[in-house]
């Protein structure tokens, strides 16, 4: 008898310790919103090819600002068959970065460039 | 006994709530949110030389009915009756993915590749070509702009850069790709559909040089694909 009132009582205040857990909403709903992320530019960029034997070697990006000094540049070319990434520090003043790819994609008639500035 | 197993369940449940409160507690969502810039590329290089991605013809004045699609040099020349200019298409329909109507362009390059540069610095104008044409027929004479020299007017030119030997002038030396070919307002044109690519027409500011200055380009046709024309677009989906 004792034990099942203890078993009672425990299961009981498993469940109000469950229940601290849980967060008080005012409202039945969670909204959705848009934030914006910063970003040191929003300028162009220029993004040029370094060949060697017709494939892309790295790419040399510029016009980066002051504001990117620091920041950590990413960077994927992709001819449709091969796909070489690399990643670069700009320096800090901006100015241009070298990315060396880690797998040289033919040149071909067109080439998808991803780049993505991360930081400062 | 019976107490016994209803205190059992209460434990489970007690522990399921608990369980499910933890689980809610994913409400709690803290997400740390670093700079990041985004930005896609599409390079279009006029290779192979066969490409018909890209087409580039010089028109010459002395030559006025001849065309010069075929041959491995761009020419653009400021003489006296003897003119010469450089015109220039990239198909951006080839680009993969196709770049959105939407999508917003950062920077546009025209990039050709210098083989000779005038011993003065010489203005070299950037139009945005509002008639077809091709690569095989185009001449001098029928070219879209017409034949008159100087037209269309400066004022039109949608870009500009400067090419010659002389301490600062843009682009001094050979064996490298132009600096400053920027046409970022035609691309977003062509992209968003306020008007048709039909590519561009490059001529010296003044025509009519006494003198003849003369710069040269590697064309599509000389096969050498560092030396290729490129037009490269960067652009965010996501302004």
């Amino acid at each position: 008898m004792r034990r099942a009132v203890g078993l009672v009582l425990l299961g009981a205040a498993s469940a109000i310790l469950g229940a601290a857990a849980s967060v008080a909403l005012s409202s039945d709903s969670l909204g959705a919103a848009n934030s914006a992320t910063p970003r040191c530019t929003v300028a162009g960029l220029t993004v040029f090819q370094n060949l060697s034997a017709g494939t892309v070697v790295s790419i040399t990006i510029g016009s980066l600002p002051a504001a990117c000094g620091g920041a950590t540049v990413q960077a994927t070319v992709n001819n449709g068959v091969t796909s070489g990434s690399g990643s670069a520090s700009v320096p800090a003043g901006g100015g241009s970065v070298t990315v060396t790819l880690g797998a040289a994609p033919l040149v071909t008639a067109n080439e998808q460039t991803d780049l993505v500035v991360l930081g400062p | 006994m019976k107490q016994a197993r209803w205190g059992v369940v209460v434990l489970a449940t007690g522990l399921l709530v608990g369980l499910i409160s933890s689980i809610g507690s994913a409400a709690n969502l803290s997400l740390t949110s670093e700079a990041f810039t985004p930005y896609r590329t599409c390079t279009i290089t006029a290779t192979p030389a066969i490409t018909t991605a890209v087409i580039d013809a010089t028109v010459r004045q002395g030559s006025a009915t001849t065309n010069f699609g075929a041959i491995t040099t761009l020419t653009v020349s400021s003489g006296s009756g003897i003119n010469q200019r450089t015109y220039v298409k990239f198909d951006l329909t080839t680009c993969s993915p196709v770049i959105p109507a939407t999508a917003v362009v950062r920077l546009a390059t025209l990039r050709l590749y210098l083989t000779a540069v005038p011993t003065l610095c010489r203005t070299l104008d950037v139009f945005p070509v509002t008639v077809a044409w091709t690569e095989s027929g185009v001449t001098w004479n029928n070219q879209p702009f017409g034949t008159t020299i100087n037209n269309p007017p400066t004022a039109s030119r949608t870009g500009t850069f400067s090419v010659g030997t002389p301490a600062g002038c843009q682009n001094q030396a050979t064996g490298s790709y132009v600096t400053g070919g920027t046409v970022t307002s035609d691309v977003a044109s062509f992209v968003s559909g306020g008007s048709a690519n039909l590519g561009w027409m490059i001529r010296d500011d003044v025509e009519g040089s006494a003198t003849t200055r003369t710069t040269t380009l590697s064309a599509k046709e000389l096969a050498t694909v560092a030396q290729a024309p490129q037009l490269v677009v960067t652009y965010v989906t996501v302004p």
